[in-house]
């Protein structure tokens, strides 16, 4: 069996592999520099980004590919809508670093396994959508998500043993999950082969159709834990509260992408879906959305709330996968673009107010009157939750819902419709709620604590994060 | 009569140089930068003072309405790709269904800008001894005032009348949408954070928000299934092809699902309860915008995006649209009756009011739907008018409550009085001023619909109407029985000041104007009204 390795291509899930590597490597030359790390990281994620992105230039159908069998099947390529999801995970990594980089800096021994779990983790999110046959898949998913329980659990050595231990706790959640998930996900990935009788993706032909639905419902339920959809969202609440923040935003958007990346390849693969498997994405956005939006809706602290809010916009992400539409997949990519976008201004400025106030308050009460007391922070969030509950002035939410509508009506799955209509004002309540406490009358003067100084690199961020909002808002062509 | 105001229209075009596109920059552009500015400008640690705030944006307004003025005129098309993923044109268009409107805009923004922004002061606890003991109340500043938010407050004016003449200028569905939307968050600035502090703001701002949001969902909803059924978003081209293609089955869900969603806007019984609240609660100028403009949003809605483009379901869904919108001429008549608070009173009447904009459009007639863009225009004149009166009453009085016994408004405030006269006056649709002509023409239309709707239905719709019309009546001169005549002087309020006099003096002439001469709005909007029925 002869394999065309075209090594190059890959650069995108390459570099920060090396660059964890190197990392690693730096850490037994270099005693006591925690700079040199996190800038090697950082390297490491904008060589990736600038490797795929232009994959995201490509024309329809044509797609960068390697480890092309004599067949001509290729375990792994990236389309446009693919590299545009690597170039988010990159980039999303990224902004999480620059969020993480001062208490990283500062931290000690554990910098380098830390940046280096954050690499291959990052790494894996970005070969998921690229995986051309289940073993690729299976891999990459999980070197995806077992990092990410690390990094939950180890927080702060500085910080209370009582919150520690709660880390401890959200990692298991977590990690139980993933284990969960991973078995689902095997044992889908195990019929899937009895039923085609091959573990390539490209077009299955079924000699067994029940099979191939059961393997697809088994596949489908594994990756439902990993976007937390509702009913398989239980960790998502406890593991975003009680992770640092960093990584929360890290969970909320990086791997999101590894999972919905993963579903994209599934929904590929399967080419036309029979009825069971729709509806079953169906009921699963369905009720994420709603389970999401409504307990959201009670929340008074801003992590809570956004992870909720994650639990809602993965039943968003889904809800044109439930449909027979060639553009579902772009449609859901598009979506998760803007989500992605929306999240990490929202904990960008989440961060900023959290370490501004004394103990890191992330509740909402910290937030009143956000906008007389810090504008410059108020009205980028402002804008990220409009974006998210998808009301101009933020057009590109509003694009991105019509987007995400759009292949459910034309299929004509109205009972959706009307579900995704409902959620749509009860996603409204859910952040203008927030809004209206940013733009409350100030707290009582007291406890305003003397403002910390915010970074450059976060205003930094923030300017990109809105400015990118904003742009995106005026010309909205990058929706796919 | 037409001929000659054709003849006159083209020699004043003539007159206007035709700036083609530019047109349509200066009815738009003037009201973002200025909106935005004033963002800016409040955030900085010095904010500027009222005077220059309100003169930016009487400015922008006005420019707005000139630029408007010419767009009526020159009617210029924008044509730009927008979202090309969706097929989305950036298209800017003008035509006999939306010049009205727009001029409407245009006028209407550029008095609420003018209006004060009155800041009610902190409710007042009367100690329990006190209670019996009638107080005066100190005479309230109805004059100008450095308030806090000065500036953001009247971005979101701005931001609504670009959101509304974004929406009346869109040639594509989902522009349409996303003027529409526009709208929704300075609105709820403006009813939760300078909204009448007495009441539950925060409620009625959350709540208009809810139904706005469900209703333009739902419309999205029928919007995009339109567009999957003839693959464009191209308004004009759903106007041509009238329903060609889309069976009678998904006409009839796609007309539900819009009518559904405009409904809630507009508001047609049963789905109007938020609308006095918010009334209510609302500072002036939003009352103004609300009323005058939001609700439009809807009727004109419903001419746009239903009657010619699924003519086969509206025609379904019509009786039952003009039974409700009957319902409501009668329910919000009596209401008004009874209700004890002025400024929910007129929130009342604008729901009987669009109860007939809404029988004429079901009426399927010419006559009908002429009398029912006659009715949106007239609507929002009127509408204008006694909520800049009676918004202004309700500062001076502290509240708008009637059960308190107050200085006849004949006595104690004449010019406001006055105004209140016209303006309940052309409410009850007396002849030779703006309300009429809609009502009579909804009646007569009813009278007479379309062959393919149902007579005897139609012609009770009609009956219940001009009863709805006498109940008009009865509520006015309750109205103007409890409010304008008496002896009573005390307590003293101040009568309009400058920027009120100038703001009724706009509207109170439109009123008339319009009522003498409705050939000036039926030339305009008969061409397209006849594309529309299309036979």
């Amino acid at each position: 069996m002869s394999l065309e390795v075209h090594l190059l291509s890959t650069l995108p899930v390459l570099a920060p592999v090396v660059a964890a590597v190197l990392v690693l490597v730096l850490d037994a030359l270099v005693l006591g520099r925690r700079t040199v790390h996190l800038a090697t990281a950082a390297v490491g994620l904008l060589v990736g980004a600038g490797a795929a992105l232009p994959g995201v230039l490509l024309g329809a159908g044509d797609s960068v590919q390697a480890f092309c069998l004599a067949s001509g099947e290729c375990l792994y390529a990236a389309d446009r809508l693919v590299s545009a999801l690597q170039v988010a995970a990159l980039l999303g990594a990224l902004v999480v670093l620059v969020l993480a980089w001062p208490e990283w800096s500062a931290e000690g021994d554990r910098t380098p396994v830390v940046v280096a779990l954050l690499l291959g983790a990052t790494a894996g999110a970005a070969s998921v959508p690229a995986a051309g046959d289940l073993g690729t898949l299976l891999v990459s998913i999980e070197l995806a998500t077992l990092p990410t329980v690390v990094l939950v659990a180890l927080t702060d050595p500085r910080w209370a043993g009582e919150r520690r231990a709660r880390s401890v706790e959200g990692a298991v959640a977590l990690l139980t999950t993933s284990l969960v998930s991973f078995g689902l996900l095997a044992m889908g990935a195990a019929l899937w082969v009895a039923a085609t009788g091959t573990a390539l993706l490209g077009a299955p032909t079924a000699r067994e159709p029940v099979l191939l639905l059961l393997a697809s419902v088994f596949v489908l339920a594994g990756l439902a834990f990993k976007v937390s959809a509702v009913p398989f969202h239980a960790w998502t609440p406890i593991t975003y509260v009680t992770a640092p923040l960093p990584i929360t935003a890290y969970l909320a958007t990086v791997s999101k992408v590894a999972a919905l990346g993963a579903l994209v390849v599934l929904v590929r693969a399967l080419g036309a879906v029979d009825d069971t498997t729709l509806l079953a994405v169906a009921l699963l956005a369905a009720l994420s959305m709603t389970v999401g939006n409504i307990v959201a809706l009670v929340q008074t602290d801003a992590v809570r709330l956004l992870a909720w809010s994650t639990v809602a916009q993965a039943g968003w992400v889904l809800l044109p996968l439930a449909s027979l539409s060639s553009r579902a997949v772009h449609a859901a990519g598009s979506y998760l673009l803007v989500y992605i976008a929306g999240t990490l201004l929202a904990f960008v400025v989440v961060v900023a107010v959290a370490r501004a106030t004394r103990g890191g308050d992330t509740s909402l009460e910290a937030q009143r009157g956000l906008v007389r007391s810090r504008p410059l922070l108020a009205l980028p969030l402002g804008l990220a939750l409009l974006t998210l509950a998808g009301l101009p002035p933020a057009v590109v939410g509003l694009v991105a819902k019509v987007v995400a509508l759009r292949p459910v009506v034309g299929d004509g799955t109205w009972w959706l419709a009307v579900v995704a209509a409902v959620n749509v004002a009860i996603g409204i309540a859910v952040y203008v709620r927030w809004l209206a406490v940013l733009l409350g009358p100030t707290g009582s003067g007291a406890e305003v604590a003397p403002q910390r100084h915010t970074p450059v690199a976060v205003w930094g961020l923030v300017a990109t994060l809105s400015a990118l909002l904003v742009v995106g808002s005026i010309v909205p062509v990058g929706v796919l | 009569m037409t001929d000659r105001l054709t003849d006159l229209a083209r020699a004043t075009a003539a007159l206007v140089p035709d700036l083609g596109t530019a047109w349509l920059a200066l009815a738009l552009a003037p009201l973002l930068l200025v909106a935005v500015t004033l963002l800016v400008a409040g955030r900085w640690p010095t904010a500027p003072g009222h005077t220059t705030i309100r003169a930016l944006a009487v400015t922008a307004t006005s420019a707005s309405a000139l630029g408007v003025a010419g767009v009526a005129l020159h009617r210029p098309v924008l044509e730009l790709p927008w979202i090309p993923g969706l097929g989305v044109w950036l298209r800017l268009q003008a035509d006999g269904l939306s010049i009205p409107l727009l001029l409407l805009t245009a006028v209407v923004s550029v008095v609420a800008t003018l209006l004060h922004l009155h800041v009610p002061p902190p409710a007042r606890h009367t100690p329990v001894s006190d209670e019996d003991v009638a107080v005066t109340s100190p005479i309230p500043d109805v004059r100008s005032l450095d308030v806090p938010g000065l500036a953001t407050y009247h971005a979101c004016l701005l931001l609504v009348t670009l959101g509304a003449l974004v929406a009346f200028l869109a040639g594509d569905a989902i522009l349409f949408f996303v003027g529409f939307e526009l709208v929704l968050v300075p609105m709820w600035v403006l009813v939760a954070r300078y909204g009448d502090p007495g009441s539950d703001r925060d409620g009625a701002a959350i709540r208009f928000l809810m139904v706005t949001v469900i209703g333009s969902t739902l419309m999205l909803l029928g919007l995009l299934g339109v567009a999957t059924a003839t693959g464009t978003t191209d308004l004009s081209r759903w106007a041509e092809l009238r329903g060609q293609g889309i069976p009678p089955a998904a006409q009839a869900v796609l007309a539900a699902v819009l009518l559904l969603g405009l409904a809630l806007k507009i508001p047609v019984f049963p789905l109007h309860t938020w609308l006095p609240w918010v009334h209510a609660t609302a500072p002036t100028a939003g009352s103004v915008l609300l009323a005058a403009v939001l609700l439009k949003l809807g009727t004109y809605g419903i001419v746009r995006l239903v009657i010619p483009v699924v003519p086969e379901g509206f025609s379904l869904w019509a009786p039952l649209l003009g039974g409700l919108g009957v319902t409501g001429v009668i329910w919000a008549a009596l209401a008004c009756l009874v209700e004890p608070d002025l400024k929910r009173l007129i929130a009342w009447s604008s729901i009987a009011h669009l109860g007939f904009v809404v029988l004429g459009l079901a009426s399927g007639t010419q006559t009908g739907l002429q009398a029912a863009l006659f009715g949106n225009v007239a609507h929002g004149l009127i509408s204008a008018l006694l909520f800049v009166v009676v918004g202004g009453l309700k500062h001076r009085w502290g509240s708008a409550h009637l059960s308190v016994a107050r200085a006849a408004l004949r006595e104690g405030a004449p010019r406001l009085g006055a105004w209140l006269v016209l303006g309940i006056a052309a409410s009850m649709g007396l002849p030779g001023l703006a309300g009429f002509w809609g009502e009579i023409g909804a009646v007569y239309a009813a009278w007479t619909p379309a062959a393919d709707r149902p007579d005897g239905w139609f012609r009770l719709y009609a009956v219940a109407a001009a009863v709805g019309g006498a109940l008009a009546v009865a509520y006015g001169v309750r109205v103007l029985h409890e409010v304008w005549s008496g002896d009573r002087v005390e307590p003293r309020i101040p009568d309009a000041v400058r920027t009120e006099r100038v703001a009724l003096r706009i509207l109170g002439v439109l009123v008339v104007a319009v009522g003498v001469l409705p050939v000036l709005l039926l030339t305009v909007t008969e061409a397209s009204v006849v594309a529309v029925i299309g036979r």
